[in-house]
């Protein structure tokens, strides 16, 4: 894995993205703004399941409204985060938030995946209420962007948030 | 650069002191301050979107409004928070700095949109609510604020590449940059 990270931050298109001094900024502006795209849509659903907002919308009319930003915007911050990551493979390959934060991605693309495909049929008209269990899972999944959007900070603090845990090679 | 005594003050702070020697707090706060951010942006965007008239206009401009700018609202003053346990930590350093200083005017602009928007443009809505295409100033204010929200997210990315190096080089010395 050190010797794929140190290989891939020698290649040309690391180079590029590591020395043009605007890419990473740029990208990374990108990430944050999709983040607020992402996790809003994924809230406004949120509160839909909860009842909270939109109530006099069928569930499946505010999914459509929401989702496909969310899944848009997922997309966007996969390809804005992978030019992350080849611009800085040994930073990130090194950093357990890091990796935390991919395992819990992919923890979080498939509940949205889930929470469409059994909440859309069940929503299709104004006041279905939605089960505690649907309600607490929607809940859940915000609670999981949030710690993503805290594990993706936390990469640049690998040693000071992990202490003895931290995947940095010690110095 | 002369350096007002209130910004040296906030620097000198006992809360500034904390946020530069706590360990956990600036990665903490920092987090918060893109979590906030994003929600702001993300909120405001859902707003602007409606006030181009998109999706469509089915959805009347009052409702979702009321729907999201609690939360725009809400997040901002966290962001704001944030904000400023960073700035106090390194407050001369951020007021000297270009794009901090860029942010701060595109946030005034910000204001500037939304206060003329409510103020004026808002006053017709009741003619504009639903199921017509927007006025041309409410599409105005809608395009202005993305762009401006899109520029404030960057310009702050931007102010943690630059903070501190905003110095002239000396003449005759050769700078060793060691990353």
């Amino acid at each position: 894995m050190a010797a794929f990270a140190e290989w891939l931050q020698a290649t040309p298109v690391s180079v590029t993205i590591q020395s043009v001094k605007w890419i990473v900024p740029l990208l990374q502006a990108i990430h944050i703004l999709t983040i607020g795209i992402v996790f809003v849509s994924s809230v406004m659903i949120a509160l839909r399941v909860l009842g909270k907002m939109r109530a006099d919308e069928p569930f499946a009319v505010v999914w459509g409204r929401f989702a496909p930003w969310l899944w848009g915007g997922i997309v966007v911050m996969l390809v804005s985060g992978l030019t992350l990551v080849v611009g800085e493979p040994i930073r990130e390959f090194n950093s357990l938030s890091f990796w935390i934060k991919m395992a819990l991605v992919v923890v979080g693309v498939l509940s949205t995946g889930v929470m469409g495909r059994t909440l859309r049929p069940a929503g299709t008209t104004v006041g279905t209420e939605f089960s505690p269990g649907a309600k607490t899972s929607a809940i859940a999944l915000i609670v999981l962007w949030i710690f993503i959007i805290f594990l993706g900070r936390a990469i640049a603090y690998d040693t000071e948030v992990w202490g003895s845990w931290s995947l940095h090679p010690p110095t | 650069m002369e350096v007002p005594a209130i910004i040296q003050t906030i620097q000198d702070s006992g809360l500034a002191e904390w946020m530069r020697t706590s360990v956990k707090a600036m990665p903490i706060v920092e987090a918060l301050h893109v979590l906030a951010a994003a929600t702001v942006f993300g909120t405001i965007f859902v707003v602007d979107l409606r006030l181009l008239g998109l999706p469509n206009t089915k959805r009347p401009f009052t409702r979702v409004s009321d729907e999201m700018l609690w939360l725009t609202w809400s997040a901002f003053a966290l962001a704001v928070v944030a904000g400023g346990l960073m700035f106090a930590a390194n407050a001369v350093t951020y007021y000297g700095n270009t794009e901090f200083r860029l942010k701060m005017v595109a946030l005034v602009c910000a204001g500037i949109n939304m206060a003329i928007f409510q103020g004026i443009t808002y006053r017709s809505v009741a003619r504009w609510d639903s199921g017509v295409p927007t006025p041309l100033a409410a599409r105005v204010a809608g395009a202005l604020s993305i762009t401006i929200w899109v520029a404030v997210i960057c310009l702050a990315r931007w102010i943690g590449f630059t903070k501190g190096y905003n110095f002239d080089v000396p003449q005759d010395i050769e700078l060793d940059f060691k990353f």
